[in-house]
């Protein structure tokens, strides 16, 4: 019978099925870093339980790590406590970390495909919900709590609800690669499909666009998956997912073998039936920002922000939820989205900073100065991105031109660490999420490719990237 | 009783604001539960009370402290048009709140300050406020054996 690549990655992992019911999967890698495993270690802890396979659990801190100067001391008590928290664990359980000082340190999902710990057809859990990321491998991998970590340490199996196989297939060309990024396209989708069109599923992003793309631009696109409600995102692998992954630390010694398993079997069969399905056209996709509270009120650079009526169509519920953003974003319907001036530009996030996003950004801020109305920071997804944007001298650029050179980190995506916005500040980012609050208590934030977020700092406001002139 | 937002896509974020995520005292993240949409929230809510909201409940992280703060506070269940999936499996793994989706017309029904009583072996909610009972949307089998057990580490398939 014909198969979706996500079927078949589900049943070559099953352990117990039990009929029209739940099925316990097999977990091949698990990643951990400081905020979601604390409660899970004491878990084991009180129940006098060891970590079942301690060589497939891999750790990190990210969330809490101040992207300040590493020698510096962690000034926030509670922040120092969970990193100490993690490193005791690790050394307990004996699992390896790279912690704050390690060349590998970085954003989980970021440091994963680098290190090559990240496979195709594998089944990857991480406590965070951007585990999908690492689907542009041809992984199954998603995000979970803390109950399931516990269950996947002890245990490194996990019992799973049936999902649903959902196909995006991207088509059309687009006109300029530079402005039009992987973040518009995943953007876009979200916008057209909703924050809950992808419920209970697992998507598939198919078509000669996505093939096109490359591996860090496919794991942008993976990693906001989740942001259109879906569990997890997958590209089949190919041969740039297989020279990706090739002579990483911790790529197989197998691998040439692995590579020709993988070859023929890891993509969906032709006739496969995917339960759900949705087309994007790219031909005349435009950069997008974000205006409101959650990633699909999102609108073309182009456009005005939208009216609460005219978002909602009729939809009572959805015409309160925009009237509530544009009161919080302090915005007002009509506006163009090219009138909206920012304080802050924030470059990071396991979305849009690795190597090519920092490439692309400093394209636009080369021989440029940040406006004075605005402060703007970089922040490498990685050490290991750091190093090679530094090598390639990015860190010049974006100095030169005043921005903030950063430690890796999770940084200013989610105001757990110091990077945070003042309440009423308002932001250009590259991370994924512009709820209320997610970059600090009343801080607004404004979701953008690293292109226009580096486009903005250099104006003050948004502008269409497509427009700015280029070094 | 009823605490009902009229608003989908109800974040972590503002259930439980990132910033307490270093917090492992699950009294002291009760504290700030909803903090990011209703700071009175922890004034107000009450052993037993429900929480009633449009769709996508949850939507974002993978934080656990999301369902046990709201646990914490008393919420005994969310009433929800749809849930993100991380927090559905998050409120039943570790016996924190209910799930429970509704239809349109019952989201339309209940408002706030209703006294409700759920029966979750019917499938039925009443509302005692207004005499009214709606219908819940059955529970699947693993999520419903996971609650009867008690939670994940007390269920046997």
């Amino acid at each position: 019978m014909s198969q979706t690549l996500f079927e078949k990655i589900w049943e070559s992992h099953v352990v117990v099925e039990k009929e029209n019911g739940p099925s316990l999967l097999y977990i091949d890698r698990h990643l951990i870093h400081e905020v979601t495993s604390p409660q899970a270690f004491d878990g084991l802890r009180m129940k006098k339980r060891k970590v079942r396979r301690p060589d497939l659990t891999i750790a990190t801190m990210d969330h809490n790590v101040p992207t300040s100067k590493r020698t510096l001391q962690i000034i926030d008590q509670t922040s120092a406590i969970q990193i100490q928290t993690l490193e005791k664990n690790c050394k307990e359980f004996c699992i390896k970390l790279f912690d704050m000082n390690s060349p590998y340190q970085g954003i989980v999902h970021v440091i994963g495909p680098q290190l090559g710990i990240t496979l195709p057809g594998t089944t990857i859990v991480c406590g965070d919900s951007h585990t999908s990321t690492q689907g542009a491998f041809g992984a199954f991998a998603f995000g979970i709590g803390t109950s399931d970590i516990e269950h996947v340490l002890v245990s490194q199996t996990l019992w799973l609800e049936t999902l649903k196989p959902f196909e995006i297939q991207i088509e059309g060309k687009i006109r300029n690669p530079f402005a039009i990024t992987a973040k518009d396209i995943i953007l876009s989708i979200i916008k057209n499909i909703g924050t809950d069109g992808g419920i209970g599923t697992v998507i598939e992003y198919r078509g000669q666009v996505i093939t096109d793309l490359s591996m860090e631009q496919r794991m942008t696109i993976c990693n906001m998956s989740v942001e259109a409600g879906a569990r997890a995102g997958l590209i089949a692998p190919d041969q740039k997912t297989f020279d990706y992954l090739r002579g990483r630390k911790y790529t197989p010694k197998n691998y040439e073998d692995l590579v020709e398993l993988w070859k023929d079997d890891l993509k969906s069969d032709p006739n496969a039936k995917f339960e759900k399905s949705f087309r994007l056209n790219v031909d005349d996709i435009a950069p997008q920002v974000s205006w409101g509270t959650n990633p699909a009120m999102t609108s073309d650079v182009t456009e005005t922000v939208p009216s609460p009526e005219e978002f909602a169509k009729g939809d009572e519920i959805q015409q309160k939820n925009v009237e509530k953003a544009l009161q919080y974003m302090d915005l007002k319907p009509g506006t163009d989205i090219t009138d909206i001036n920012i304080d802050r530009v924030f470059i990071g996030s396991c979305t849009n900073a690795r190597l090519e996003d920092l490439i692309e950004a400093s394209k636009v801020v080369k021989g440029k100065k940040v406006s004075k109305k605005v402060r703007a920071m970089v922040v490498p997804g990685s050490q290991m991105v750091k190093k090679e944007a530094e090598k390639m001298g990015l860190d010049k650029i974006f100095k030169e031109a005043n921005f903030d050179w950063r430690e890796s980190g999770c940084s200013m995506c989610l105001g757990m660490n110091p990077d945070i916005l003042k309440p009423g500040e308002r932001c250009a980012s590259t991370s994924n999420r512009n709820f209320e609050g997610r970059q600090g208590a009343g801080g607004r934030t404004h979701l953008v490719s690293p292109v226009m977020a580096a486009a903005a700092a250099i104006v003050g406001h948004f502008v269409d990237v497509r427009e700015m002139e280029i070094n | 009783m009823v605490i009902k937002y009229e608003r989908d896509n109800i974040d972590t974020d503002v259930i439980l604001p990132g910033t307490y995520l270093k917090i492992h005292d699950y009294d002291e993240l009760a504290t700030h539960a909803m903090e990011g949409i209703d700071p009175e929230f922890h004034s107000k809510v009450k052993e037993g009370d429900f929480i009633v909201a449009g769709k996508n409940f949850g939507c974002g992280s993978s934080r656990e402290h999301a369902p046990i703060a709201l646990s914490h506070s008393g919420v005994k269940a969310v009433l929800a048009l749809s849930f993100a999936r991380i927090f559905y499996r998050n409120s039943v793994d570790g016996a924190f709140l209910l799930p429970i989706e509704i239809d349109e017309d019952t989201y339309k029904n209940i408002e706030n300050g209703d006294e409700l009583e759920i029966i979750i072996e019917k499938n039925e909610i009443t509302n005692l406020t207004k005499n009214q009972t709606y219908r819940i949307k059955p529970f699947s089998e693993i999520i419903s054996k996971i609650i009867l057990a008690g939670g994940l580490f007390k269920f046997k398939p």
